[in-house]
Parts: structure tokens; sequence; C-alpha cells
């Protein structure tokens, strides 16, 4: 079990090693070990800007997230805003949307022939933005992670015993006081570990600089990955394993940083009192700044790419001058539906995000259960290997499983089949899976269990019978969310994309390339709607969208 | 008298929803003075004290410290908690984290913007006062249960604040540091001289601690007074009950006979004793003896009944000897350990309480 996750997890990424210091693709006889495939890209001035813009942009959205987002979580959690409880589904949405999705919602909203942007340059005579800049990029980056932020800093918040603040307030402090001097410092360790992991993820971003940053030529790491595919017109998987390694040498580290802070952060709340009614700091006059600031927030984060997407699969063209009405239609849809290969991609992504998900689901579940309350070398073995993927950027993982694959002779049949794709999804999500899992696992009293292995049943009993059982809602929870994931899931399908493994995110993301804007609004729209199924089944039963 | 007293609690109200918690509780606190507010789970004595600090919400009623109101829910005052100046020793002592003792208890100078050199002097010199002088640089998690008390009670004392109020001070002690810190903090009130609100629910810290103590059952208080009356002379069977070990019987008056009844609480088992409400020949009432009122004797005599001993146990100091009375188990406490068998009880008259 443990050997079979392993060799999961080490065998492509050891895969993508071996091949970038290669001279050639693996499987060309010619190939020998050489470094010649760094040495190639680092001397292409294309490598060194897309270095500099990844880390612009990885800056760049932590400066914008972490800021917005905590203070987006002290205003939900410790104020009495009206409306919160509304207001928490919708600022979470843009984690479970697609980025791709989201980069196409703003070029068809903003762009310069975008619907926004057409109707500002109506009432204003010209439009002050270019949604292709480096600033456009870092700044959607930036509000579209804001989430992130909100969802580790709002429950480190929630965690802080509301005593620590009573007592400054005993001793003399005001609620803003409280706040600067009690609240704040004692997130810290929280917002340290999402700033590392937004400027990692800044580092993973894929698809907003694939769609927003091709047109003026703005390259990073992965989109520049993602174009080597046929720079030397043969398939330069060496160039390509080079670039993976280098990306891999500065997220690895970056996610073994974040495992360390997190145990810290942990640390510093169990230093909590018993958490009385917490009584909301009044806001008065100020609720309006900050739901015009909310508002507006969502506006740009999710209305306008949103809308634009909804609108842009209707309308038939659009620019300056037409009339909406004039030119609705159901066109795209229909030519969705008329093609094989799209209704096989919708297909695909349904069967994989339910079925896929479910599979997926049963297989952390054993993992977790298999080092549940054990804490043996073995444990905190497995523990490190399901971080591992979480380094590699899902592009990568698609590809090294492509790879694989590719590589072992008796896997060959299968890499046309749903199973590779599923198989790679699996293992990106690993991390996030796992979480779930423990997560659930945890809130089972350790005397539930204790008290089933002394009345006689074995380990693998209690689980079953104890241990299952009680987290039966949790387990649904898990695979309502990793059916969102994995309907969202764009980057990892790239490099599997065959007939017979379509799913809609890889799709879009090829037929964006060849320029079908109609079908890639339909598409997107309709990935958007099987979301929004999740996303309302999770909330029907009830599930926490975070931890 | 009226100019001695330093915090005054009038008819205040408070509910959670449509769930009344405090009915109107009022009470007095006398300056150099320890109130203990002792009650059950869910009488309202934390919400009391919280309520005074500031950090609930009562809907009427009047809080006064030191000649100033600081809540009045009639005219609409409500100080709200920073400005009431008041020291709160929380149960979970509330150390902030992130801060060394020092700036703990350096953070309410600083709110009152007390000079730097000022705030040293002053916050060693609490320091020292609690014996937490060595510790100034350490940070709460490197701390002891006990050191965590002390930190936050100096944090509590060191702006000299009219009235200090403690919540549950010992609860997160164990057994045995429990009797040490209690008798330490006692002493440490009366040397200092402050004026405190403790809360508590147990009945020999409450006795020990305070001057007076107030019994709160139901949000209401039940009765008032210094510890040897509320332990000596009861007025309620919730008061009988709550301090001290207790041997309650069920029984039926028999005999009336002035301030004395007789009860009938089983086969021939006839027990004199005070009359505590006017409860009438042939009324079920319930008899309260304390435990180390009831004493073995030797032989028949008035105010003594013969009982089965059911078996002994050592408690250390002493041994407890349980009998069957009926249906019903009494307890007596003696020197020797005794074989079971037939034995004679005693019962004095002005110990036996019939409510």
């Amino acid at each position: 079990m443990v050997a079979a996750l392993a060799l999961s997890v080490f065998f492509p990424l050891g895969l993508v090693f071996y091949q970038s210091v290669l001279s050639g693709p693996f499987f060309m006889p010619a190939a020998r070990l050489s470094l010649e495939a760094f040495a190639f890209i680092f001397d292409d001035p294309d490598f060194w800007s897309a270095t500099k813009n990844t880390l612009v942009i990885a800056v760049g959205m932590s400066v914008i997230a972490i800021p917005l987002g905590a203070i987006l979580a002290f205003i939900m959690v410790r104020t009495d805003l009206p409306g919160r409880r509304w207001l928490e589904t919708p600022i979470l949405i843009p984690i479970f949307v697609s980025p791709v999705v989201l980069g196409f919602g703003y070029v068809v909203s903003l762009g310069p022939v975008g619907f926004f942007s057409v109707w500002f340059e109506q009432i204003f005579g010209s439009v002050p933005w270019n949604i292709y800049s480096m600033t456009s990029i870092v700044l959607i980056a930036g509000l579209t992670h804001v989430p992130h932020v909100y969802l580790y800093s709002s429950s480190a918040l929630r965690n802080l015993g509301s005593d620590v603040e009573e007592a400054a307030r005993l001793s003399g402090a005001s609620p803003f006081r409280v706040a600067r001097d009690v609240s704040i410092p004692m997130v810290s360790p929280a917002l340290l570990y999402v700033g590392v992991l937004v400027f990692f993820l800044g580092f993973e971003i894929f698809g907003l600089p694939l769609i927003l940053g091709d047109p003026e030529g703005h390259l990073v790491l992965t989109t520049y990955l993602y174009k080597l595919t046929n720079k030397l017109g043969t398939p330069s998987y060496h160039l390509m394993a080079a670039v993976a390694t280098c990306i891999i040498a500065v997220t690895f580290p970056l996610v073994l940083l974040q495992r360390v802070l997190l145990k810290s952060a942990q640390r510093f709340v169990a230093v909590k009192g018993k958490s009385a009614r917490q009584r909301r700091l009044a806001l008065g006059g100020w609720k309006w700044v900050a739901l015009a600031l909310i508002g507006l927030w969502l506006l740009l984060t999710i209305v306008v790419p949103v809308a634009g997407v909804a609108l842009r699969s209707v309308v038939s063209s659009w620019g300056a001058g037409i009339n909406l009405l004039e030119v609705l239609t159901l066109d795209h849809f229909r030519a969705v539906f008329e093609e094989d290969t799209m209704i096989r991609s919708i297909l695909n992504s349904v069967l994989i995000g339910t079925l896929g998900g479910a599979v997926a689901v049963v297989g952390y579940l054993l993992i977790g259960l298999a080092t549940h309350r054990k804490p043996d070398g073995l444990s905190r073995f497995v523990d490190y290997v399901v971080l591992t993927p979480r380094a590699i950027p899902g592009l990568m993982a698609g590809l090294a499983v492509f790879w694989v694959f590719l590589f072992v002779p008796f896997l060959a049949p299968l890499r046309s089949t749903l199973f590779s794709v599923w198989f790679a999804y699996a293992v990106v999500w690993l991390a996030y899976g796992m979480r779930l899992i423990q997560s659930a696992l945890m809130q089972v009293g350790p005397e539930l269990e204790e008290a089933g292995r002394l009345v006689g049943a074995s380990r693998a009993r209690v689980s079953r019978d104890i241990t299952v059982p009680l987290i039966r809602n949790g387990l649904l929870g898990s695979w309502l969310l990793i059916f969102m994931i994995f309907e969202r899931e764009y980057s990892t399908g790239v490099y599997l994309l065959s007939p017979g493994t379509e799913v809609i995110g890889a799709q879009i993301v090829s037929l964006w390339a060849s320029g079908a804007v109609d079908v890639v609004a339909a598409l997107s729209l309709i990935n958007m709607l099987l979301v929004g199924c999740g996303l309302a089944l999770a909330l029907r039963f009830g599930v926490k969208l975070h931890d | 008298m009226t100019d001695k007293t330093i915090l005054t609690v009038d008819d205040l109200a408070l509910s959670y929803g449509s769930n009344p918690i405090l009915k109107g509780v009022s009470m007095q606190l006398r300056r150099g003075e320890v109130v203990s507010l002792l009650g059950p789970s869910g009488s309202g004595k934390t919400t009391l004290l919280r309520a005074v600090a500031g950090l609930e919400q009562p809907h009427e009623g009047r809080v006064k410290i030191a000649g100033r109101t600081i809540y009045d829910g009639a005219a609409g005052i409500d100080v709200p908690a920073e400005k009431r100046d008041l020291g709160l020793v929380f149960q979970s002592y509330a150390l902030w984290p992130h801060k060394t003792v020092f700036d703990n208890v350096a953070y309410p100078l600083k709110l009152r913007k007390v000079g730097t050199a000022e705030i040293a002097e002053r916050v060693q010199a609490a320091l020292k006062n609690l014996g937490l002088a060595h510790l100034a640089e350490r940070y709460p998690h490197q701390l002891s249960g006990g050191q965590q008390q002390r930190v936050s009670i100096a944090r509590a004392l060191v702006y000299n604040p009219p009235v200090i109020l403690l919540d549950e001070p010992l609860s997160n002690l164990d057994a045995k540091m429990r009797e040490e810190a209690r008798a330490w903090l006692r002493n440490l009130i009366v040397e200092m001289q402050l004026s405190a609100l403790v809360v508590t629910h147990d009945q020999s810290e409450a006795m020990a601690m305070s001057d007076r103590i107030l019994l709160l059952n139901g949000g209401v208080i039940e009765q008032q007074g210094t510890p040897q009356e509320m332990y000596s002379q009861p007025k309620t069977l919730f008061v009988a009950d709550f301090m001290g070990s207790n041997n309650i019987l069920k029984g039926r008056v028999a005999e009336i006979r002035g301030g004395e009844a007789c009860v009938e609480v089983g086969e021939g088992l006839r027990l004199w004793g005070q009359r505590r409400n006017d409860a009438a020949v042939g009324q079920e009432v319930s008899v309260v003896v304390r435990v180390e009122q009831v004493r073995l004797a030797e032989g028949p005599a008035e105010h003594r009944v013969s009982i089965d001993l059911a078996t002994s146990m050592f408690l250390g100091d002493r041994f407890e000897y349980v009998f069957h009375a009926g249906s019903a188990l009494l307890r007596a406490w003696g020197s020797r350990q005794e074989a079971s068998g037939r034995r004679w009880l005693e019962f004095p008259p002005d110990a036996v309480w019939v409510f």
C-alpha cells in the first residue's frame, strides 16, 4: 500500500529528473546523460524573462492578496457586518472556478473589445486599462487569490479565544487597539503561512498568464514550459524537464516551509483558553465602507468574469456598435452538442468528478486509515510522500504521468484511456485530499477507537466498524469537494489530451490556442455549471468549504 | 457604612434570547472585602461577574463602582469594558501568548500612557510582589499553571483597579496546588487590602477565601452572609445541601413541640430536629444532618437510634461509616475502624434541620 503510494509519487518525479539530465527525449536511442538541457534554457533570454515575470507575479499577488484577505477575514469573523452569513459562500467561489475560465472571462469582459470595455468606452470615451499588461495580470492574480488568504486567516481568527481579547478590553484597550495589539499579532503565524502559500501559488500559476499574457508575450515559467512543447520541432522533453526541475527546486522548499509554519501556527493557537461567546465589534457607520469594499471586490473577481463568460456564450459576435439583442444565439451550445469530442469531454469530466472522485476519496481514506494515529516512522514517511506532489504544478504532473505511461510498456495501453487522467488528478490532489480525510479522521475521539480495541476488535475491524461509519459525513463532504476540484482542474490534463481522454479543462486550453472563442465560451459556462452543481450540493448537505 | 461600599449591583437582569440568566440580582461589595459568588453551574455566577466587567449585556438594573455609575439600564448608561477600570483574572488566565510576562503586565499601563521608566518600575514591583521577578522575559507557554495564574493576577492589579474580579481562579490548578494557592491568594488579598469579587463553584474554597458568600441559584441570590452563617444557619434546603457534606433523609412529621419536630424517616427511625419551615404534622419533609454531626455512641440514650453499619471506609484523616437507614444510606465520621453490625448513632437535635 505504502509502496504503491510512494511509487505513484516518486516514479513520475524521478522520471522528470532523469529526463532533465538527458540530451534528448528518453525514448530516443541517441539520448545520453548530459546537462545540455539546462545549458540551453539558461541561455534562453525567454527563460530569464519568464523567471522575472513569475517573481513579479508571486510577489505582487502576495502584496495584494494578503492585506485584502486579512482585512476581509477580520470583518467577516470579528465584526457585526450585516449579511455576513450570505457573503461567506460568494467569497470562496474564486477557489472553485477554473483560472483558465476566469482568465477567459476577463478577456471577454475587460479585453479590448470586451463587454464592459465597450460599454465603458461608450460612456466615458476611452478605456483606461489594458487587460494584457503585466500590471493587470498581477492585479487579477492578486484579487483572485484573496479567498486563499481569507480561508486561513478567518479560521485562525475564529480559533482565537475571546478571553484574550476581553483581557485587553478590561486592561483599557479600545476595540481597534484590541485588533492591532492582540488579535492580528496572534494570527500572525497564520498570515506568515498563507504568505508563503500565496507566493508558492504564484509559481504554479498557469491559466491566467496563459490567456492574459499571450497577446503581449508575457511568459511565466509554466507558460514558458508549455510553449517549449514544440520549440525545436521535435518533442523537447529534456528542455521541459529541465524547466520543471528548476520550478520544483523553488516550490519544494516552499512546501516544506509551509509545513513547518503550519505546525508552529498550530502550536500558537494551542495556547488558547475556554472561548466563550464572542461579542462582535460594532462597526457603526463603517459598515457601509466594509460592505462597499467587499462588494467592489466581488464585482471585480466574480461578477465581471462570470458574467462575461455567460454573456459571451450566448452571442454570435461582439464589438463596438453591436446591439446585444440582435446577436443573441444558442448556436455555440448547439455546436458543442453536435461534436463527439465535445460531448465526450463533458461526459468524461462528469465521470472523472463523480466516479473518479469517489475512487480517489476511497484511496485517500485507505492511506489515511493506514497511518491514522500511528506515530511511527512509516506514518511520517507517508506524510512527506503525500506532500511531495504539492510541489509539482499540475501541468508538469500531467506531463510526468504521460511519460510514465509512455515509458512503462505494460501501462502503455492505458495511456489513451481516462485512467491516465484520473491517475494524474489523484496524484496532483493527493495532499489536498489527504488533508480532508485526516481532518475528518481527527474528529473521531481516540477513546471510541480504543474502546473498540479493548473489546477485542483488530485495527482493521475498528476502522471498518467504528472509524469509517463515524466519518460518513466527512467522506461525503470530501467527495463533493474533490468533485469540484476535479471539475475545475485544467492544467493536469493538458498533456494527456488524446481522443478518448478529453476533459473540459484541458479541452478549453487546447481550443483557446486554436482561437475557437465561441466553443470556449460555451464549454466554460458548462464547466462553471458543473462546479456550481457540486457547490449547491455541498451547501445543501452543509459541507464546510474549509476546515 | 455606605461610604465604604465600593461596588453596588442593583436589581441586575440579563437574558440570552428568551432565556433569563439573572433575574434581578442585588449585592454590595465593601472596601477591603472579599465576596464569593457561589452556586452550581448555570446559576448565573459567572454571568454576574462578566456583567460587572462589561463583557455581558444586561437589560435592566444598575451597577456602580466607587460612586460612578457604569451601567444603568433605565438611563441607558453602559460604560464599555475598557473604560470601567476593573481588574479581571480569567479562569483560563487569558495571557497573550505573543507577549512576554513583562509585556503582558505592562500592557495596561502602556494603554494608560504611563512613561516607560515608570512602567518598568511598576511592572517589576508587581512581579516581585507575586514572586515572578525572575520570569519577566519568559513567554506564557514557558510557565507552569500556577505561575501563569500569578502573571494574570499581576496584570489585573498593576493599574490599581478599585475592585478585582476573579473568575474561578483556582479551577485550573491541580487538587494539591489548589489548597496552597487558596491560602496564598487569601493572604495576598488581605495583605494588599484588595476588594475582590470571586466566582467559584466550590463551597470550601468560598468559605476559606471570603468574608461574605453570595449563594446563587437559578439567577437569584438564595442567601448571603458570612461563611459561618451560611454553614450553620442555612435558610433553605438548597443552602443547607450546597454548603457542607450532608445526610438528607425523606420523612413525615410525626409530632411538633415548639421549635422542634419529630420526623419519622423509616421503620421505627424517628429523629428530633429544628423546624426550619412551617411544615405541619403528617407533611412530607426533608431532614438534613451534617455528616460530622452524627456520632457513633456506646449505648442507648435520648436522641440515639440503633442502626445497621454496612461498611467503613478509610479516608486518610478519618474513617467514614455507611449505615442502612431503611432504603437510604447514612454517613458518619469517626477515628476508628469499625466492624459491621448493629450500632447506636447519636443525632444532636440542634444539628438536625427539618425543611
